[in-house]
């Protein structure tokens, strides 16, 4: 059965009565941050929205305040990490039953959100990623890319036992108990595969579901083609080390 | 030859205690981390009284290593332990730097919605 985009939302906002937070991390985005913001408003209008300024130096933040959301200001840089788990860390405090992160470069598409919230609420699961390769989709991706995609999804789908496809995806939905386990611990370095072995590691359940991605509006991606292959294997030494740590406990 | 050796290096270890003892004195130093110096110090003073005792019997029966190897070797070990434990101090000050970042953001926000719904009421009762 084909849904809409509108028709999905209708259902979701009945289904859901908890409080729903868009965290947006940002690091000097002020060219697209507006029409990320405009966006996810404009297409999800129940939903309170934060950006987490991760210590930019242009004018990320002015553009946040004038539209009206949240802006959490970090002192200085603290990278993904830290910028996403002020985040969680804020919806923690606040009752927050549902986060949602969405990149403050463009590339993720705010009309996906419901289909992130539907499934979280009809798989039961703890987190749902966005995720560009499910099936094969029109989806423009450099080579070395998509190779280290591959070896990437590879080894953690057989790390956790679970076939995820696009472990590297920023587009995400975490429940209640997510939002607790990363307020109370959230990897620095590779947040979004090291993420997937915590929740693994934790007991937490995890879910994909397709996603369209856009061409992001503005800045590069953090990983360029020189940088892949290096990337790729710190990506791989951290998740390793990951793999014996003690997993974070609550009670 | 070798008391020359010894007296400098004595005295050295000497000096290098009062400096540390002063810079706990003076909290330019937490004790937590003079702990390792201060073994620092003391080790090589002992090891400066009886160095033919350390070297030629004691440390050469364990280790097997003679002279300048050992006292390479000592040093090395101190230094690595010392290392090690800076390492670890910083991956604990970057967390705590971080929770701290994170906490800061946190009540900024906080301050600045109450501001507003502070001045927005105080308007109104004026």
């Amino acid at each position: 059965m084909i849904f809409s985009a509108r028709h999905v939302k209708k259902n979701i906002l009945m289904e859901t009565k908890g409080k729903i937070l868009i965290v947006i991390p940002a690091f000097n985005e002020e060219r697209s941050l507006e029409k990320v913001v405009g966006e996810v408003q404009a297409y999800f209008p129940p939903a309170e929205v934060l950006v987490v300024n991760d210590g930019s130096s242009d004018l990320t933040s002015e553009k946040a305040k004038a539209c009206g959301v949240m802006v959490l200001d970090l002192p200085f840089n603290l990278g993904i990490g830290g910028a996403m788990q002020a985040g969680y860390k804020y919806a923690y405090e606040k009752d927050y039953d549902i986060v949602v992160q969405v990149d403050g470069d463009g590339q993720h598409d705010p009309k996906e959100i419901p289909k992130l919230l539907q499934s979280l609420k009809e798989k039961q699961v703890d987190m749902v990623i966005g995720s560009r390769f499910i099936t094969h989709s029109a989806y423009k991706i450099s080579i070395m890319r998509r190779l280290g995609s591959y070896i990437l999804s590879g080894v953690i789908s057989c790390l956790i036992k679970q076939k995820i496809t696009d472990p590297t995806a920023g587009f995400r939905a975490a429940n209640r108990k997510a939002i607790r386990l990363f307020a109370f611990y959230y990897p620095q370095d590779y947040p979004e595969p090291e993420v997937l072995v915590l929740l693994s590691k934790s007991g937490l359940k995890i879910a994909e579901v397709l996603v369209k991605m856009k061409q992001r509006y503005s800045g590069e991606s953090s990983i360029t083609k020189i940088r892949s292959i290096y990337y790729m294997v710190k990506v791989l030494l951290a998740i390793f080390v990951d793999c014996f740590k003690k997993a974070p406990l609550l009670e | 030859m070798l008391i020359k050796i010894q007296i400098i290096i004595g005295l050295l270890s000497i000096v290098f205690l009062l400096i540390t003892f002063e810079l706990i004195r003076k909290n330019r130093l937490r004790e937590e981390y003079a702990i390792l110096w201060l073994f620092t110090g003391i080790a090589i003073f002992i090891f400066s009284l009886w160095p033919e005792f350390f070297l030629s019997q004691f440390f050469n029966r364990i280790t097997g290593l003679y002279y300048l190897s050992a006292v390479v070797m000592i040093a090395f070990v101190f230094l690595l332990l010392i290392v090690f434990h800076f390492s670890v101090v910083i991956s604990r000050l970057t967390e705590q730097n971080k929770d701290l970042t994170q906490r800061h953001a946190m009540l900024e926000l906080e301050f600045n919605e109450f501001k507003k719904r502070y001045l927005s009421t105080g308007d109104r009762s004026s």
